[in-house]
């Protein structure tokens, strides 16, 4: 019975919902100082093509993969991070995506790497390998009652939400102490934020790098899972897609992405019918939020109303003194 | 001598602000700036906090030359300022503005706020205890949950003065503190910078309230067209010929402006 | 040889100049950067195609064309992205550059859906005309783009310079709300203003469209990033920074593809963007909008 539940193309709809998760969370973290980056599609890339390459060419354990992909990733995040934060707001934004359409055409051009715009593919499948390990140990997924192929997918799954929950802990946690309140001033003023000590070109860049290490990581573990990727998966539309699960969902709190994340996904997915015109729909969607609801569908004000409602029926919520931002 | 200008010049395209300005403050006093409108206060302030940097001149505080340092590292060294047109974090509580303010005065990075060690959570209460003691001093007890930007105008000065004393200065600098204010509120503020005379931190004043100048200042140096034209004590400066010209004789066309 | 490159830099150069004006003016005037531009300019390439092509109409109605429509998306971008931003309360600064890039998403979509993936040829009765000077070959196709080009620009400096409704735009890029003061209508000057480098990203279009011979919906992207990176290497909001920039970028990558590596033409534009920012942030030209 449980075995018929566990649905293969349900299990993977889910794990690019939490993919795309910790991609709008990437997006929300560097926007939580009031810098928007649309690099991080390429900050994706750096940590798949490196994850990738490391554990086909050198046979890498993937988790030492996925740690060194989305490091290289939060260090070109610095690189590029140190020179343009200083300045306004815009230049960040377009040399951002300069950077993003700059990797794609490294990685189109550099041929006898990345094998050019045909892509990676064979790349070590992480529920396989998870698998195997087992199977090493004399596990044998039907003693569980399931298919191997049920087993694989059951494993990212876990796997994944298990990581998006650490990511949710810990940037709600970074957001309710000394970082967060510096990040949320200097996105709220920041001459006043440098006048009352805060050094903000540390916490831009940090911020910034934090977006690229996230971003990074959701590459490694996308280049894991699909077990194929190409230069076209982390081009200027793909950074548009994260960018609008901040737009959609919220800004200002990290259930914003969360919830654009999830509806975003799950929305041509279950309306067949208005996939091909999706990213026509989005284009509209980015419009009609800037001019209606530019903080996005989730901020402080419904949250608060809603825990108000939570609150009522018993239920006992967090009540920092920190309101999300 | 706490802080020592000298010879401070700066130039903004072609025009110059300040020129040739040289004043020092003693520690503990009350030190007045004052001046007609566009004299060149605001940029005194912007250039002691390092918001610019001097065309040519020196400032020093305790006999360390700070002309060039970051802003963020004059803060922790122990100047801290207000703005004239208030600039609060707007939609933080009262209590996380002054929160904010103890910035350079804690040290717990990501790592540590993240998984909350002991000294992490030791500063933190430490952090809310002062803030919750600043907002009493300043008189705001009852507001730390107000949204900064809910509040009266009279009270969002006395929340950046908390703010800016979260940062425990050695000086602080109040740039028009009582503009906006009633009759009552700038005697509160009176009695509020003389507490904090008596805390043994040094006050640099930008006011136009002349009778709160005179009352509260124990020296004052006046500005014109960005030269100092006079420095004394609030009588000397009052009978001073060229102030009384340049600036006292327009009092009563900005006040009613 | 190398002045036929030299010729062809000139000539891809004097394109991009009229790319990134419409992005300096835009910016100049409005201090926004208007991420759909890149897109326009490939709809204004589209309907060239479509007017030479499938209706076999001469060149100059396809410029009236271009002109005509890219005029009235100007107008739209204006109406309905920009406008209602402007004088929010609470908005941050963010708002009208995310709102333009979902405006650029949807045109790049749209024209898929109306004119399809491929390739588009760019058939013009003169293509194939070339003239032999000793040992250079210059093609006439090439001679009209920059012949256009550099009109359109001194028509351009002409009209900000000396006419009342440029001196308008030049005060309001100074500062909007002293040129309200003194009388400037605002609002009209800033919907004129979408629409003019809207139509220019039109023209440039169509002169990409000849230039190139191809037509795709991806264009609008890889001429948009590089119109964004000649207004950082020019300055933002300067007029002449887009025309030097524009000419210097034309040069640059012309030299990449004859003596280094044709791929990585498209990444040059990046790389001087971030040396500009590291040695020159400001640009190469200064700060505000000037003739």
């Amino acid at each position: 019975m449980l075995a018929e539940l566990i649905n293969p193309y349900y299990l993977q709809v889910g794990c690019f919902i939490l993919i795309n998760i910790i991609l709008g969370i990437s997006v929300y973290i560097t926007l939580s100082t009031g810098q928007l980056s649309l690099a991080n599609a390429g900050f994706m890339g750096i940590g798949a093509y490196t994850s990738a390459l490391l554990t086909i060419h050198f046979e890498l354990p993937i988790i030492i993969g996925i740690i060194i992909g989305a490091l290289v990733a939060a260090l070109c995040g610095v690189l590029i991070g140190i020179p343009t934060l200083r300045l306004q707001g815009v230049y960040l934004a377009i040399v951002t995506l300069g950077f993003g359409e700059v990797i794609r055409v490294i990685f189109v051009n550099w041929e006898s790497v990345t094998n050019g715009s045909v892509g990676i593919s064979g790349i070590p499948h992480i529920g396989r390998e998870i698998l195997k390990t087992l199977q090493g140990f004399g596990f044998q997924p039907i003693s569980i009652g399931l298919q191997n192929n049920q087993f694989i997918f059951l494993s990212i799954f876990i796997l994944l939400l298990l990581i998006t929950i650490f990511v949710i802990w810990f940037f709600r946690r970074q957001h309710q102490s000394r970082v967060g309140r510096a990040f949320a001033a200097i996105k709220l003023d920041e001459k006043a934020a440098e006048s009352m000590g805060i050094n903000i070109t540390y916490y831009k860049v940090l911020a910034f790098a934090q977006g690229a290490l996230v971003a990074g990581f959701a590459g490694a573990m996308y280049a894991h899972i699909l077990a194929y990727i190409s230069p076209a998966d982390f081009a200027y539309h793909r950074a548009v897609e994260i960018l609008i699960f901040v737009v959609f969902g919220g800004s200002e709190v990290i259930w914003g992405p969360i919830f654009g994340a999830f509806f975003l996904t799950l929305m041509p997915e279950v309306l067949r019918f208005i996939s091909e015109y999706r990213y026509m729909i989005y284009g509209l969607i980015i419009i009609i939020m800037m001019a209606v609801r530019p903080q996005g569908l989730i901020d402080v004000p419904l949250l608060k109303a809603l825990s108000k409602k939570g609150r009522k029926r018993g239920q006992k919520h967090g009540t920092g003194n920190h309101k999300s931002m | 001598m706490v802080l020592e200008i000298t010879k401070v010049c700066k130039n903004f395209g072609g025009l110059s602000a300040l020129t040739d300005v040289t004043f020092s403050i003693n520690e503990g006093e009350i030190f007045g700036l004052i001046g007609p409108n566009g004299a060149g206060k605001t940029t005194m302030f912007n250039l002691i906090t390092s918001m610019f940097t001097p065309t040519s001149g020196q400032i020093t505080f305790k006999d360390e030359d700070i002309t060039t340092m970051k802003s963020h590292n004059i803060t922790e060294k122990g100047i801290c300022r207000t703005f004239q047109n208030i600039r609060l974090f707007p939609e933080m509580s009262a209590l996380e503005n002054v929160m904010v303010g103890q910035h350079s005065r804690t040290r717990s990075g990501v790592l540590k706020s993240v998984f909350r060690t002991a000294s992490q959570k030791k500063e933190e209460a430490k952090i809310k205890d002062i803030a919750e003691e600043l907002l009493d001093f300043v008189g705001l007890s009852t507001f730390s949950d107000v949204t900064s930007e809910n509040l009266a105008y009279g009270q969002q000065r006395r929340l950046e003065i908390a703010r800016a004393l979260a940062s425990e200065p050695k000086v602080l600098l109040l740039d028009e503190p009582a503009a906006g204010m009633n009759e009552t509120e700038t005697s509160d503020l009176f009695d509020l910078i003389k507490k904090i005379q008596q805390k043994g931190i040094t006050v640099l004043i930008i006011e136009h309230d002349m009778p709160l100048v005179m009352k509260l200042c124990d020296r004052i140096a006046v500005l014109n067209f960005g030269k100092k034209i006079a420095e004394g004590t609030p009588f000397e400066i009052q009978n001073h010929p060229e102030v009384i010209e340049a600036y006292l004789g327009k009092e009563e066309e900005d006040q009613y402006a | 040889m190398l002045i036929e490159q030299l010729i062809n830099g000139l000539t891809l150069g004097s394109i991009y100049a009229i790319v990134a004006l419409g992005f300096t003016l835009v910016f100049g005037v409005l201090g926004i950067i208007n991420m759909a531009h890149g897109e326009i300019f490939m709809f204004g390439a589209f309907i060239g195609v479509m007017i030479t092509s499938t209706l076999n109409a001469p060149l100059w109605v396809a410029f009236l064309g271009a002109i005509i429509i890219t005029a009235i998306m100007g107008y739209l971008l204006e109406r309905f992205a920009l406008r209602p931003l402007r004088h929010k309360q609470g908005v941050s600064h963010l708002a009208p550059l995310i709102s333009t890039i979902g405006v650029s998403i949807l045109l790049e979509n749209l024209s898929h859906h109306l004119f399809g993936a491929g390739n588009h040829p760019f058939r013009t009765s003169f293509a194939e005309i070339s003239f032999q000077i000793g040992s250079i070959t210059v093609y006439l196709v090439q001679i009209v783009i920059f012949v256009i080009s550099i009109v359109l620009m001194l028509v351009l400096t002409f009209w900000l310079g000396k006419t009342r409704a440029g001196k308008a735009l030049r005060a309001t890029a100074e500062n909007l709300e002293t040129a309200s003061l003194l009388g400037v209508d605002t609002k009209k000057t800033i919907l004129m203003t979408v629409i003019i480098a809207s139509a220019m990203g039109g023209i440039a279009g169509i002169l990409v469209g000849m230039a190139f011979n191809s037509v795709t919906p991806q264009m609008g992207l890889s001429m948009g990033l590089k119109g964004l990176a000649i207004i950082i290497l020019g300055g933002m909001g300067s007029v002449r920074g887009a025309m030097f920039g524009g000419l210097i970028l034309g040069l640059a990558e012309t030299f990449i593809v004859v003596y280094g590596d044709s791929g990585y033409r498209d990444a040059i534009a990046f790389l001087a963007i971030i040396i500009i920012l590291l040695i020159r942030p400001q640009g190469l030209f200064g700060q505000k909008i000037s003739t």
